[in-house]
């Protein structure tokens, strides 16, 4: 089991990029590159992402990237795999890293056909909560209420920002019965690397969806990243969960710090009024209630047989 | 949003004006271009700008690397944000020049490191075609109504600030440029593929695994410094910095300055406080 103390110095996303100061998604993929390792093939949608670790001629990755279109990564990842296997070097880990609009909305049909062709691939969903790139859009996984360019403020100076809740990819992966779905967040570092170690080791479908703060997009400190996203998880804003083979685990009850604690460090939720916040602390009150009962009612997936005809 | 604020600022002063930022990818810190056109007559021209009259600079560490001067018109001015008199610049040749420490003036005002309404102040100062009451029109409108009205304000007190302590002067010549430091290689001249493989040029390694030639140290304002007695070796700032500047040793962490961006991470994350941040000012000169 990979600790903080056990990670590799060897970096496989280097030095050099041109994410900015304190970006949560950097941080995703230098630590989960380091538990990767050298035996692997990235592959990238147009996102920050992209952008910051290929400025051509620089690359970033120290092992083979490349990208294709914007809704493809689930599927050019598992095109890359397949070719790999037919050249016997099936050991050779595929990684997709998306963004949250790469992952939630342009490439949600990709994603599926691979999940449920169970595509031996790794899919890394760094979520911004937005379409950061071209300069901060709502995406599906934007929380209600925050500021976006495409979900403005109100003529008044207090309420609005987007008016629907965040889109559940996890539980949207779990619905295809994949091998592996979990959540991550930066800020609980033990449970995150577990979590792309045992990711790492399986076969099939794998995905990870790891909350990643943007202090631009998000309007907060460089330096907050971090506290972001450990408040986060206490809120109860973003749970951490793991579904494998068929059992679906919460990892961390939450300690259910008020709401406002997150929110306040944050420019994007500064205009929310009274009854966009009281809205907020009842949707993680009953998110977590339906996340445990779901917890509770799926149990081990019972074993079908299955017959083979080829 | 400066550059368009400024241009706001020449409308409200009767100019006809147009601005509009460099199309590019743009990441908070890193250098980027914007363009502000404005004069008497009806603007016909939609190009970027190539000869300037002015140039404003915001950070004072890209004098170092471009030629701010290239394409600035016989008599144009460049306006530095530095804590250096105007007559301590060093430049490729001798210019009119301005300088205010925009930096200090907008952290005090802003708390941020956004110099950008500091030097629309030192702007109107500097040049005295435009007016303040223009600059303060032109940070209400574009960034009061992006922003809010408390943002706007603040910004508005910076400019202010910029506009009484610029100072006016001549820089200096003397400041020789490396001729082109980026090598791109034409379709030509790469080996059919999808990636460019690593290979080594006159002007550094590319390809894969190549981004260390490209040093992000100079986009940092504040820089950590380490009390290596502090440190219990906790390694998680080496876990988290996004930059990897932070190698791990035997007994506490080490700090390196190639690509740390002053994020402010690692100091964030120790526990027993072994890391604080410091304002970097390269060369102190206060008038
Ligand atoms: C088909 C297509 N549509 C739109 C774009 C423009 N585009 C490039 S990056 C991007 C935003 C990506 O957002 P996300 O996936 O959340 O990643 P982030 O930039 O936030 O890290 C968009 C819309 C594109 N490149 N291709
Ligand atoms: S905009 Fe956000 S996600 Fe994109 S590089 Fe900057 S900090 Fe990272
Ligand atoms: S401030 Fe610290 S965490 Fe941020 S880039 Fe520099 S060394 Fe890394
Ligand atoms: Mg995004």
């Amino acid at each position: 089991m990979t600790t903080v103390k056990d990670l590799p110095r060897e970096d496989y996303f280097l030095s050099g990029h041109t994410a900015c100061p304190g970006c949560g998604g950097a941080m995703v993929v230098r630590e989960v590159m380091k538990v990767l390792g050298p035996n692997t093939v990235v592959y990238m949608p147009a996102s920050c992402l992209l952008i910051f670790s290929d400025m051509y001629p620089y690359n970033a990755f120290k092992v083979p990237s490349l990208q294709i279109l914007f809704e493809t990564s689930a599927i050019a990842a598992a095109g890359v795999k397949r070719a790999l296997k037919r050249l016997g070097k099936d050991d050779t880990t595929v990684v997709a890293f998306a963004g949250d609009g790469g992952t939630a909305d342009i490439g949600m049909q990709a994603l599926s056909g691979a999940a449920e062709r169970n595509e031996d691939i790794l899919y890394v969903c760094y979520d911004n909560e937005a379409y950061m790139n071209t300069g901060i859009q709502r995406s599906g996984t934007t929380p209600f209420g925050a500021w976006t360019t495409t979900t403005p403020l109100g003529s008044t100076s207090e309420g609005q920002g987007k008016n629907e809740f965040k889109k559940d990819v996890p539980r949207i992966l779990m619905a295809h019965d994949v091998p592996y779905v979990a959540t991550a967040s930066l800020g609980f570092p033990a449970d995150f690397l577990k979590k792309v170690d045992k990711a790492k080791a399986k076969k099939g479908f794998r995905y990870l969806h790891v909350l990643a703060p943007c202090p631009v997009g998000w309007r907060a400190e460089s330096d907050s990243t971090v506290d972001l996203a450990k408040l986060a998880v206490e809120t109860g804003i973003f749970t951490l969960l793991e579904y494998e083979d068929g059992v679906l685990t919460l990892n961390r009850e939450p300690r259910f710090t008020p709401v406002r604690e997150y929110l306040k460090l944050q420019g994007r939720f500064k205009h929310l009024s009274e009854g966009q916040i009281a809205s907020i602390e009842r949707w993680v009150k009953d998110k977590w209630e339906r996340d445990r009962a779901l917890a509770k009612a799926l149990g081990p997936k019972p074993k079908v047989p299955v017959a083979i005809v080829r | 949003m400066a550059a368009q604020a400024l241009a706001v600022a020449a409308s409200h002063d009767g100019y006809s004006a147009i601005a509009f930022p460099f199309f590019g990818a743009e990441r908070r810190g890193a250098p980027v271009l914007a363009f502000t056109r404005f004069g008497e007559e009806r603007l016909r021209v939609r190009t970027q700008v190539y000869e300037p009259h002015f140039v404003v600079v915001l950070d004072e560490s890209l004098v170092e690397t471009v030629d701010v001067l290239a394409g600035l018109r016989p008599g144009g001015m460049v306006i530095v944000n530095t804590t250096r008199a105007p007559d301590r610049l060093v430049l490729s040749k001798k210019a009119k020049s301005a300088t205010v420490d925009a930096t200090t003036i907008a952290l005090k005002h802003t708390k941020q490191a956004a110099v950008n309404t500091a030097m629309l102040g030192a702007f109107a100062k500097a040049t005295g075609l435009i007016t303040l009451e223009g600059v303060e029109a032109g940070i209400m409108e574009v960034f009061g109504r992006r922003l809010s009205k408390e943002i706007a304000d603040r910004n508005v007190a910076a400019a202010r600030a910029a506009y009484e302590a610029t100072r006016l002067g001549e820089g200096d010549s003397g400041r020789v440029y490396a001729k082109a430091t980026k090598w791109l290689p034409t379709a030509q001249e790469l080996p059919p593929g999808l990636a460019t493989p690593p290979m080594e040029t006159p002007f550094g390694r590319v390809g894969v695994g190549s981004s260390p030639s490209n040093l992000t140290g100079g986009w940092r304002v504040n820089k950590p410094v380490l009390d290596g007695a502090e440190c219990t070796n906790c390694l998680l700032c080496w876990f988290y910095c996004p930059d990897g500047s932070i190698t791990r040793g035997e007994k506490i962490v080490e700090i390196h300055y190639e690509y740390c961006k002053g994020c402010g991470i690692c100091a964030a994350v120790c526990a027993p406080k072994a890391i604080h941040m410091e304002r970097e000012i390269e060369e102190e000169v206060k008038a």
